[in-house]
């Protein structure tokens, strides 16, 4: 009798354990319906971003970066300090430099001499804004710009400080802001890449530029720059191999993407799906590239705009001209690299040219995206990866000195879709060594930067290995004093 | 009630418990059904009820123990009901909140807050219902309980409340609404006096004259304090108020006090810019020219500080249909993550054609912005064009249209910009189409038939369009040409070459020397493509043009090179660094350019420091040589110096070799240019199988050299026998 109490009880108990059970499995799979791929292990996509698409009105669609390689010195060119040339010679005080990390070129210096610029600086625009007399024709259009004197990084050598400007991260590996872009807001014009790449080079001491800085990183293949070449021929092979037309390229890509497709299904490698359409690009960049690239229906007075470098191929300013044709057809982000500024020693001569280079294009570009209607809609950069300093590199004389690496202060500028025009942000100390007021930081410039494009720069993710990446890692705040 | 009834509730409850769990568990990737969208939109009208019923059941619980309620019995079990009601309602408006919370516009850090405190609300509600029924539960705990639950649900109460009213809502009648319509606002009383009465008037007003100044109104203002006026109008600069607000902050004149509120950079712009524009109380921002920075920064101001995204009053059009008409020579996206309106772009003219335009009929209403630059468009198409009701930006730059097409533009009634540039349009045409646009606010005419006094003539007419004129160059600041290039594959010729030079820009005249001379546009020759050269020669060219500067001087060595040996070897080790291609490269008339200190473009550098630089060539037929030359850099700062000396070894037999010829090159005696150049030189004719040359890194960096005492580089990049 007791041992079917005991089993009423224990059934009884099942019972109602199974019926509770029950209950909580059904409140999952209630659940689960609303959680598409859950259950089957799929890949997704963060909720509220699709692909393709800005999470909110962007106030630009495209972006053109004229990362000027090696890093310009501020205190030559927006920085101006004149306080450094009544100081000049004089050692920098210790407690300015603090505890900053130096690089192997200047630790064992024992000597640190202020240096003041060799250069004069006037002001120009309705804002006043301080230029030095290298770059005339960025003065002139200064009521369009948005410099900021008070950017800061992280790293205090080229490659990292470059790489981390680039891609959020010092070490490489991750995407690059234009693969981002592309990963985020997607084409424009199917016919062209929507990362593409420019490189130039002056006279001045070089630091070289690697393919990782345009590398997808893990996102799909298909967002990673493409650099175009210096030559004649921006794209190699661009036009079909004599006796070949077009009906016979196109038979020949169905053929291979069939016999890619097989080879896709059989192992499940989405490179090969982004081969595929690799293909396809490229065959509709055959008819796109040429009308692009065609520089002789510019005008004389675009000509002279630029500059008759812009004729020039493989010159910054016939790379400017090019990004804006190429963000004119719906390039994302043009990146243009211009080598040349790592001014260690002999600065006064080697920035000279330099400038030289870049300033009439630079200011060009903008005037001509203005008139276009486009600097609405696209933001253009301008800077380097960090600052110089204010003392000297090697020895000191009038008209010659060097500056080494400096990550606390350095002046970059924007123009274009969604930035204040005619303002001045942020300042340095008198000696121009640290941020005296509006630090912004890579990270927040990288979220600035992302949220002028409608995106938000916490919601850009990508899960890769376990771990949700974005391009400003776990920092950055949108410096919205900038924006208009 | 019922058990059954309770029984139910009971395991409801359970439900909810582990469904809510589940739901935060995998928030960030729940996906939210458009059905069920209505039922979380219910979560504003059904959280009264459980709020209400938990109070009251937190209220009678915490008499609960106190007789003679303990010992009611409809009191308890009246007690027991309400709470458990209460704690499913309160399930139930959980998730209904948790579904909403997933639709737009709850973006601030409210949200979190009335989030989590809802969720404890639950699971203390849930919690509590079991708690309460056992044997330790005691008066002190059910108080203390109690409590402590009723003060979170009020907090709750509180953050949604503030989600749904805003912050201010019951003190915002209290507060003074600052919204100025953009047409109305004046300079002065809209833009600039806010400032001072934000950051100066708490100390410059009637009641407490700091300093004998008054900044309340205009006769204050131009009154000045006891130092003096407050500005010079039109000449910020000399200005006593920004000079005050630009002193340092730790000086004891500087305003506004250490320890107030500072002034930020727009504001002391907006101050400074407001003098420069001569100090105007009655000027209205909308009469600023349009481009004026004053007029920018004022609008960025008085617009709302999150300006609203625009609406439209239409819908979406349907996904599908989008992706249809999305081709890869005419692109359609959304203006934003849900917005209705579209926007459209045309690529490759070779692709177009006016049906393109029509196809787009579907999502008529939606397209807002139209891109049709450079597409052959023509002015019967605009008649497809009009079809796009909503149109308000439209992008016709080096299109074939006419004056004609732009009549039919005018029934655009959004059209606000509208991109002539390039197209055959005349003054006529705009004077009479521009009046009949009624939203037209910015038109590109640049680079049309226009003159600039009749852009002027435009821009007079109708000042509340900003035209956009475009860079013209008008010839007054001609700029300089860059130099000719060259384009002969190679500068290392082995007989005689035909010199190629061009120049990119078209009609220009090149100008050139070859005696070392600097070239000029009147005794120079004239380059004609048809120079021929049979010697090593320097060729100094310049490039002349009508309006514009000649250009820079360029040299060019063209470098002969009778002999190429049959074979080359090395006998020394080069630098690691600047190895090129070995041996090889002495005879590859590839030439280096500077910067070879960077692997990157170290590429055509034969380098040695620590040793001689050794080579041994043979040639199967004996040679007559006369001339042996290196191409050398120099970049004196980094280092890179001519060799010190060279020597000349030649013979039939390769280990009896003779000394022919020993150079010692010039060492630069202070900085200098970097500079490509030639050393060796000339000696009797010889004729040789074996030729051995040797080269000797400078040993010592002469002393006014900061790197002293140093062993040089010494970069070679070409060989030159003759």
């Amino acid at each position: 009798m007791e041992k079917e109490i005991l089993e009423h009880g224990l059934s009884f108990n099942r019972r109602r354990f199974l019926s509770t059970m029950s209950l909580g499995l059904g409140s999952v799979a209630l659940g689960s319906l609303m959680i598409p791929n859950l259950l089957n292990g799929g890949d997704m996509d963060e909720a509220g971003f699709t692909p393709g698409i800005p999470h909110f009105a962007p106030k630009a669609k495209r972006v053109i970066y004229l990362f000027q390689n090696g890093a310009p010195s501020q205190m030559e060119l927006f920085d101006y300090k004149p306080k450094l040339r009544e100081m000049m010679g004089q050692e920098i005080p210790p407690s300015v430099r603090g505890n900053q990390r130096l690089t192997g070129m200047t630790a064992n210096q024992a000597s640190f001499p202020l240096a003041g610029s060799f250069v004069d600086f006037k002001q120009y625009g309705q804002a006043g804004a301080w230029v030095s007399d290298l770059m005339p024709y960025t003065a002139k259009i200064v009521d369009d710009l948005c410099i900021i004197k008070s950017m800061y990084t992280e790293a205090i050598n080229h490659d990292p400080a470059l790489t981390f400007l680039q891609t959020g991260s010092q070490q490489g590996n991750r995407p690059s802001m234009g693969a981002w872009l592309s990963y985020g807001l997607g084409n424009e014009n199917k016919n062209l890449p929507d990362f593409t790449v420019l490189l130039s080079r002056g006279i001045g001491n070089g630091q070289g530029v690697y393919s990782k800085l345009w590398s997808n990183g893990f996102l799909d293949s298909i967002h990673q720059g493409v650099q175009f070449s210096k030559g004649e021929d921006p794209v190699l092979y661009i036009r079909d191999p004599e006796g070949m037309n077009r009906k016979e390229r196109r038979e020949m890509l169905d053929n291979l993407a069939e016999l890619n497709q097989l080879s896709y299904e059989q192992f499940g490698d989405p490179e090969i799906a982004a081969k595929i359409k690799q293909y396809e690009m490229a065959y509709r960049m055959q008819t796109a590239v040429p009308e692009v690239m065609d520089l002789s229906k510019e005008s004389d007075d675009i000509v002279k705009l630029y500059g008759p470098d812009c004729l020039v191929p493989g010159t910054y300013a016939a790379n400017c001209l090019l990004a804006r044709k190429l963000s004119e057809n719906g390039v994302r982000f043009v990146q243009l690299y211009h080598q040349g500024w790592d001014q260690h020693g002999n600065l006064p001569f080697e920035i000279q040219s330099q400038a030289k280079d870049v300033d009439q294009a630079s200011a060009a570009l903008v005037t001509d995206l203005k008139q276009r209607g486009l600097l609405d809609e696209t933001l253009v950069i301008w800077g380097g990866e960090f600052g110089r300093t204010s003392y000297s590199q090697g020895k000191l004389t009038k008209d010659n000195y060097g500056r080494d690496h400096h990550p606390r202060c350095f002046t970059i500028w924007m123009a274009g879709g969604g930035i204040k025009p005619g303002l001045v942000y942020g300042d340095t100390d008198e000696v121009g060594y640290n941020i005296a007021r509006n630090p912004v930081h890579v990270h927040d410039f990288q979220a600035t930067v992302l949220h002028l494009l409608g995106l938000n720069h916490e919601k850009l993710i990508f899960k890769h290995l376990g771990r949700r990446y974005r391009l400003t890692d776990v920092s950055g705040k949108v410096v919205r004093d900038i924006m208009s | 009630m019922s058990r059954k009834v309770i029984d139910y509730l009971e395991q409801l409850l359970l439900v909810f418990g582990i469904f809510i769990a589940f739901l935060l568990l995998f928030e960030s990737k729940l996906v939210v059904p458009l059905w069920l969208q209505p039922l979380g939109r219910m979560h504003p009208l059904l959280l009264h009820f459980p709020i209400v019923m938990l109070l009251i059941a937190f209220g009678m619980e915490f008499f609960r123990f106190n007789p003679p309620n303990s010992s009611h019995s409809f009191y308890l079990l009246f007690l027991r009901n309400l709470w458990l009601i209460g704690a499913v309602l309160t399930g139930t408006t959980v998730v209904m909140g948790l579904f909403l919370a997933k639709e737009q516009g709850y973006d601030g850090q409210t949200l979190p807050w009335h989030k989590w405190t809802g969720v404890v609300v639950f699971y203390v509600a849930l919690a509590g219902y079991w708690v309460r029924q056992q044997a330790w539960y005691q008066a002190a705990i059910a108080k203390g309980f109690v409590s402590i639950a009723a003060l979170i649900l009020v907090i709750t109460g509180h953050f949604g409340a503030v989600l749904t009213h805003g912050d201010n809502f019951i003190s915002g009648p209290l507060q003074t609404p600052e919204s100025v319509p953009f047409d109305e606002a004046v300079v002065f009383d809209h833009v600039i006096q806010p400032i001072f009465e934000q950051k100066c008037v708490s100390c410059h007003n009637p009641d407490k004259i700091k300093g004998e100044l008054m900044l309340t109104d205009q006769q204050s203002i131009l009154k000045g304090g006891k130092t003096g006026k407050l500005f010079v109008p039109g000449q910020p600069q000399v200005s006593l108020l920004l000079q005050r607000i630009h002193l340092p902050l730790d000086d004891k004149k500087h305003m506004p006090p250490v320890g107030k509120v500072q002034l930020n950079p727009q504001e002391i712009m907006l101050l400074s810019l407001w003098i420069k524009a001569n100090a105007d109380f009655k000027k209205k921002v909308a009469d600023l020219p349009v481009n004026d920075s004053l007029r920018l920064i004022a609008a960025t101001l008085l617009a709302p500080v999150s300006a609203p995204q625009e609406t439209f009053d239409f819908a979406a059009a349907d996904e599908e249909t989008i992706k249809k008409l999305t081709t890869e020579f005419r692109s359609i996206v959304p203006l934003a993550h849900e917005s209705p309106a579209l926007s459209v772009n045309f690529f490759n003219k070779n692709l177009y054609n006016p049906e393109k335009i029509k196809e787009l009929a579907e999502i008529k209403k939606q397209v807002v912005f139209l891109n049709l630059a450079k597409m052959p468009v023509k002015d019967a198409d605009l008649g497809q064009v009009v079809a796009f009701e909503n149109l308000q930006k439209l992008n016709l730059n080096f299109t074939d249209i006419t004056g004609k097409g732009l009549k039919e533009l005018t029934s655009l009634k959004k059209l606000k910009n509208l991109s002539l540039a390039g197209t055959q349009i005349s003054i006529k045409d705009l004077q009479a189409v521009i009046p009949s646009f009624q939203n037209l606010n910015t038109v590109a005419i640049w680079n049309t038939g226009l003159t600039p006094s009749e852009m002027q003539q435009l821009k007079k007419e109708f000042k509340n369009i900003n035209f956009i004129e475009g860079f013209k160059d008008d010839g007054s600041n001609p700029i300089k040409l860059n130099p000719p290039q060259v384009k002969n594959s190679a500068m290392v010729f082995e007989n005689s070459l035909a010199v190629l030079l061009s120049h990119p820009v078209k009609g220009v005249q090149i100008r050139y020397t070859t005696d070392g001379t600097e070239p000029d546009s009147i005794h120079s020759p004239l380059f004609t493509n048809q120079t021929v050269i049979n010697n090593s020669t320097h060729i100094r060219a310049k490039a002349y043009k009508d309006g514009w500067y000649g250009s820079d001087v360029i040299n060019f060595d063209f470098l002969k090179r009778t002999y190429k040996p049959d074979s080359v070897r090395l006998l020394l080790p080069l630098n690691r660094v600047h190895q090129a291609e070995g041996e090889k490269s002495f005879f590859d008339t590839k030439l280096g350019t500077f910067n070879a200190n960077s692997p990157a473009w170290a590429n055509n550098w034969i380098g040695v420091r620590n040793n001689d630089m050794a080579l041994i060539s043979e040639f199967k037929k004996p040679a007559l040589v006369s001339s042996v030359e290196l191409r050398i850099m120099e970049e004196v700062e980094t280092g890179i110096f001519p060799p010190e000396k060279i020597e000349v070894w030649g013979g039939t037999n390769p280990n009896q070799l003779r000394l022919i010829a020993t150079f010692k090159p010039s060492i630069p005696t202070q900085q200098r240019p970097h500079l490509l150049t030639i050393v060796g030189g000339k000696f009797k004719p010889q004729s040789v199988t074996f030729l051995k040359i040797v080269a000797k890194p400078l040993q010592k960096i002469p002393d006014w050299h900061s790197a002293k005492g140093r062993t040089a580089l010494l970069l070679v990049d070409e060989l030159l026998i003759n």
